[in-house]
């Protein structure tokens, strides 16, 4: 048993007893048992400007093992927290497979304890924001997806694994990264990729090593040891980390996960956000320019006033020629598009509106639910670069996947796109 | 309406009645089944009550010949006992009778329980035993009767008697009549149990034609007050009862007349009637009108509307009205019901033209009575059970809930619900000749809605209480059903001990969270354990 993983034992064992003596001190006292938690919905989730993250809000709920609609969940609650306390003092590793089929069981009657993994997952979650621990810090696992290479050295589980000497494989990382001991490190950045076979393309002509830099694939939405790694190497090490998503709504979102947390799960932002990352590409800019809002300049400049105004039009020139744009770009379809608005609000959709509508070829019923969609966009996309890029979007509907960068050379990808990226600046904060 | 008196001279009263006995309900086998029981039965339970004997009844009926439908029903009292010399006359001689005399009482014509011998005798020839003795007689006397029909006479076919060897005393009435036992059955069952429920101080015997027994045994010994004879009120009386009253009366002048044959009137209001109607002299205080005996037709006529006009009597007597009384009602629907629930009123008197009467009523809940989509009325007209036709009747239209709002009352249907109405007056009335269905009477309607209100409020009380009851109980068994995994699992997470500790303080809040009172936190716990915590 590594010192490390028995000191974490100990620790969210403790954790736990400690929270739940409170249960106990209340019932000594009298008092109804109430679990008192963070509330932990969209209207509670407070995107927290100076520290960059989403946040939970200060509001609380109070579930009451005396109230009718509550005393099964209750009872959910406390049955998950003592599993896991359970596999914590036994030195065990559960899933959330594994708590799911530990704690099901038939009550009095016909009721079970829980009837779904949707249920035991739910309790997971209120036991992870009662005591506060994530479900890592209490050794529980999950399926491994996150991969890393690179120069240098970590200790895992005892042993020691070179990042850099890991053949044509890489390394999983693992589903506690709190137990990974960083030993030494010789990267001046962390580039993150969204895509799973760009990793592989860029590892195999080794780009880490030319590049010195940590390479990490969340391969689609990051999960949470993705997200604790990689904001460990920001915190620890101090490496800045760029990221690299396909030129589209959902790729933006991946960024923004990275970034600030999940709307879903703000109560682990905290520990999982990186508020220093950084979008890297691929920008709709980096494909357009930005000549093509110069037609909306009115309209940004009674958004963005005439200073923001400037830091959108800079005259920047496009990576892609016009016919390279022709084969590599994708149509942006109706819920790209609602995606989209998601993330900036309509205010900011507005002035294209009547140009996407004319352009979408869609059918009466998917364009009556496009004016339908009412968002006002999120804080941390209302900024006048986050508006210039989602603005060429609208203007232009277009799509692009990393892998069209590398259909035009891997070498123009590796050696020259993110390079140069990285030297000039070009990217959002 | 009423037989004109002519038509009683040409025919014997037995022939007449015989002729018409479908007014006496006589007109099929199976009504003549159930009427001849029920009359008997009547008959039974009066000879015992109104006169202060808490009533012992049994009814037999038994089958005699198969083939032909004849059966024999046998009924025993213990009531007062026929003088032997009247016994004869009693059972052979139709008009004969202790009844005719103004005052509620069970039987209809004074003469059901002849009427049942009549058709007996004239279905199957076979003649009625009577077996009877009086309280502090010595003998106890047996007598075989035929009733002849022409000369309305009894013929004693036989006459026995024999010493007593102990103290009893009542009567034993068997005839034998051609019936339909198959589809009399339920009636005949209806109406032992409804008279069960409304004379729960009697013991009742019943023994039916299949051998099957059944025995409501007596569940109180409180009887209600037994009536009284009363004079006829003046707003009640017609010109032909004026007429008889005037006949049967020695007064020489109005003022005497109405004194002395009314109830209500006193010297002070026959004076101020008699001046209000002008048939007295207000200048002279010595005219005291004339004599009634030489009044015409047109006067007669004059006098009985003025008398039913006059708004200065005072209201009718209630005397002559024996109601049941609420706490007999409830023995009598706790013994038969059995019911979760039950209420009864008795209200006070009312009038209707003249006639007093009193309604009684009664809901029960639960128990025995069976859900239905409506409630289960059962109606009682002086103490009988009425049987048919209730969808016509007053009560109904007042229970019926496309007009009652039960809903307002925590009612809702399919609901184990029964109400039971009871109206007492010295004229029920009835809808029809059948006599089983009371008629829409405002007065009688809007008492009886006041009535079914009362206790239907005293019901919802109940209905409220038992749905906060059960809303507890449920929270309840909630909480203890999730005590045992709530009280593990911290025990786990304390350390693996505490368990029995932490069931304690668990049941002690829930305890305290329902309200229950200190007392019961051991019922918790052996709900708990009831309830096992299989694992």
């Amino acid at each position: 048993m590594r010192q490390m993983d028995v000191e974490a034992r100990r620790r969210a064992a403790a954790t736990i007893r400690e929270r739940f003596l409170e249960i106990v001190e209340q019932m000594r006292r009298g008092e109804k048992p109430v679990l008192v938690m963070p509330k932990r919905t969209l209207s509670n989730t407070i995107y927290d400007v100076r520290r960059r993250m989403l946040l939970l809000g200060p509001d609380k709920i109070k579930r009451s093992f005396l109230d009718l609609g509550e005393a099964r969940r209750f009872m959910q609650t406390l049955l998950m927290a003592s599993i896991i306390y359970e596999a914590l003092v036994n030195d065990e590793y559960p899933t959330i497979r594994d708590l799911y089929y530990r704690g099901k069981h038939t009550l009095r009657g016909r009721e079970n304890t829980w009837d779904t993994q949707r249920e035991s997952d739910a309790a997971i979650r209120d036991v992870e924001s009662y005591t506060g621990l994530l479900r890592e810090e209490m050794l529980i696992l999950s399926k491994e997806k996150g991969k890393v290479v690179g120069r240098m050295r970590i200790r895992s589980g005892g042993d020691v694994i070179d990042l850099s000497r890991m053949g044509h494989g890489a390394y999983s990382i693992e589903p506690t990264p709190d137990q990974i001991e960083f030993l030494d490190i010789d990267a001046e950045y962390v580039l993150v990729i969204e895509k799973d076979a760009v990793f592989q393309q860029l590892h195999r002509i080794k780009f880490w090593d030319k590049h010195k830099a940590l390479l990490i694939t969340s391969a689609g939405q990051p999960d949470r040891a993705t997200r604790r790694f990689v904001r460990r190497l920001s915190d620890e090490l101090g490496l800045p980390v760029y990221i690299l998503t396909d030129s589209d709504p959902y790729g933006f979102y991946i960024y923004s996960v990275f970034k600030i947390g999940s709307v879903t799960l703000s109560y682990e932002s905290e520990r999982l956000a990186t508020p220093d990352a950084k979008f890297i590409g691929v920008m709709p800019s980096d494909i357009f320019g930005d000549e093509v809002l110069e037609k909306y300049a009115d309209a940004f400049a009674k958004l963005l006033g005439k200073r923001g105004l400037r830091k959108i039009l800079t005259g920047k020139k496009p990576v892609l020629s016009a016919g390279e744009r022709r084969n590599y770009i994708i149509r942006a379809k109706p819920s790209d598009v609602m995606r989209a608005i998601e993330l900036v609000g309509v205010d900011t959709y507005a002035p294209f509106r009547k140009y996407v509508e004319s352009k979408l070829r869609v059918g009466g019923k998917e364009l009556r639910e496009l004016r339908r969609k009412e968002h006002a966009g999120y804080d941390w996309f209302k900024t006048p670069e986050w508006i210039r890029e989602i603005g060429i979007f609208f203007a232009t509907l277009s799509k692009l996947e990393i892998e069209a960068l590398t259909s035009r050379g891997l070498r123009f990808l590796a050696h020259k796109y993110i390079p140069e990226k990285i030297e000039t600046g070009d990217w959002i904060e | 309406m009423s037989a004109s008196p002519e038509g009683f001279r040409s025919l014997s009263a037995a022939e007449f009645f015989y002729r018409n006995r479908e007014i006496a309900g006589f007109s099929n086998p199976t009504r003549a089944l159930y009427q001849t029981v029920r009359e008997l039965v009547e008959n039974a339970l009066d000879a015992a009550d109104t006169h202060g004997i808490l009533p012992v009844v049994k009814v037999y009926v038994e089958r005699v010949r198969g083939d032909v439908g004849y059966y024999r029903v046998t009924v025993e009292d213990n009531g007062i006992g026929i003088p032997p010399q009247y016994v004869p006359q009693a059972f052979g001689q139709v008009l004969f009778s202790s009844k005719y005399v103004l005052r509620q009482s069970r039987g209809m014509f004074g003469l059901g329980a002849k009427m049942a011998i009549l058709y007996g005798q004239m279905t199957t020839g076979l003649p009625v035993e009577v077996v009877s003795s009086p309280a502090r007689h010595y003998r106890i006397h047996y007598y075989k009767i035929l009733i002849d029909v022409k000369e309305n006479k009894p013929i004693i076919l036989e006459h026995k008697s024999w010493r007593k060897s102990g103290s009893w005393h009542g009567t034993i009435v068997s005839t034998t009549v051609e019936g339909d036992w198959s589809r009399a059955r339920s009636y005949i069952y209806d109406y032992i149990r409804g008279t069960a429920v409304v004379a729960p101080y009697a013991d009742i015997f019943f023994q039916d034609p299949d051998g099957n027994i059944v025995r409501f045994p007596r569940s109180i010994s409180k009887m209600p007050p037994p009536p009284r004879k009363v004079k006829p009120h003046p707003h009640g009386v017609d010109i032909e009862q004026l007429k008889m009253l005037i006949s049967a009366s020695k007064a020489t002048n109005l003022y005497d007349f109405l004194v002395e044959s009314f109830q209500a009137i006193g010297p002070k209001s026959a004076r101020s009637f008699l001046e209000w109607a002008g048939l007295v002299d207000p200048e002279n205080p010595d005219d005291k009108g004339i004599d009634p005996h030489k009044m015409k037709r047109g006067e007669l006529e004059y006098l009985a509307r003025k008398l039913k006009e006059y708004s200065g009597f005072k209201a009718p007597r209630t005397d002559p009205l024996s109601p049941l009384g609420e706490e007999i009602i409830v023995a009598g629907l706790k013994k038969v019901y059995e019911p979760d629930f039950v209420a009864a009123v008795t209200r006070r008197p009312r009038a209707y033209s003249g006639h007093p009467f009193i309604v009684e009523a009664a809901v029960a809940y639960g128990g025995r009575i069976k859900s239905s989509d409506e409630p289960m009325l059962i109606r009682y007209a002086n103490k009988i059970p009425l049987l048919m036709d209730m969808k016509s009747d007053v009560s109904w239209k007042v229970v019926d809930p496309k007009r009652f709002d039960w809903r307002n009352y925590l009612v809702s249907f399919p609901a184990p619900l029964l109400v039971l109405v009871h109206v007492c007056s010295t004229k029920v009335p009835f809808r029809g000749v059948g006599k089983e269905s009371i008629a829409d009477v405002p007065e009688l309607e809007s008492e009886i809605r006041n009535a079914v209100r009362e206790v239907a409020r005293r019901l919802r009380r109940f209905l409220s209480r038992k749905r906060r009851e059960e809303e507890l109980k449920q929270r309840i068994d909630t909480f203890l059903k999730y005590v045992p995994e709530v009280a593990r699992s911290l025990s786990v997470i304390m350390g693996g001990d505490g368990e029995k500790e932490l069931r304690r303080m668990l049941l002690e809040v829930i305890r305290r969270h329902v309200g229950l009172p200190e007392h019961e936190a051991r019922s918790l716990e052996e709900k708990l354990g009831r309830l096992g915590d299989k694992r």
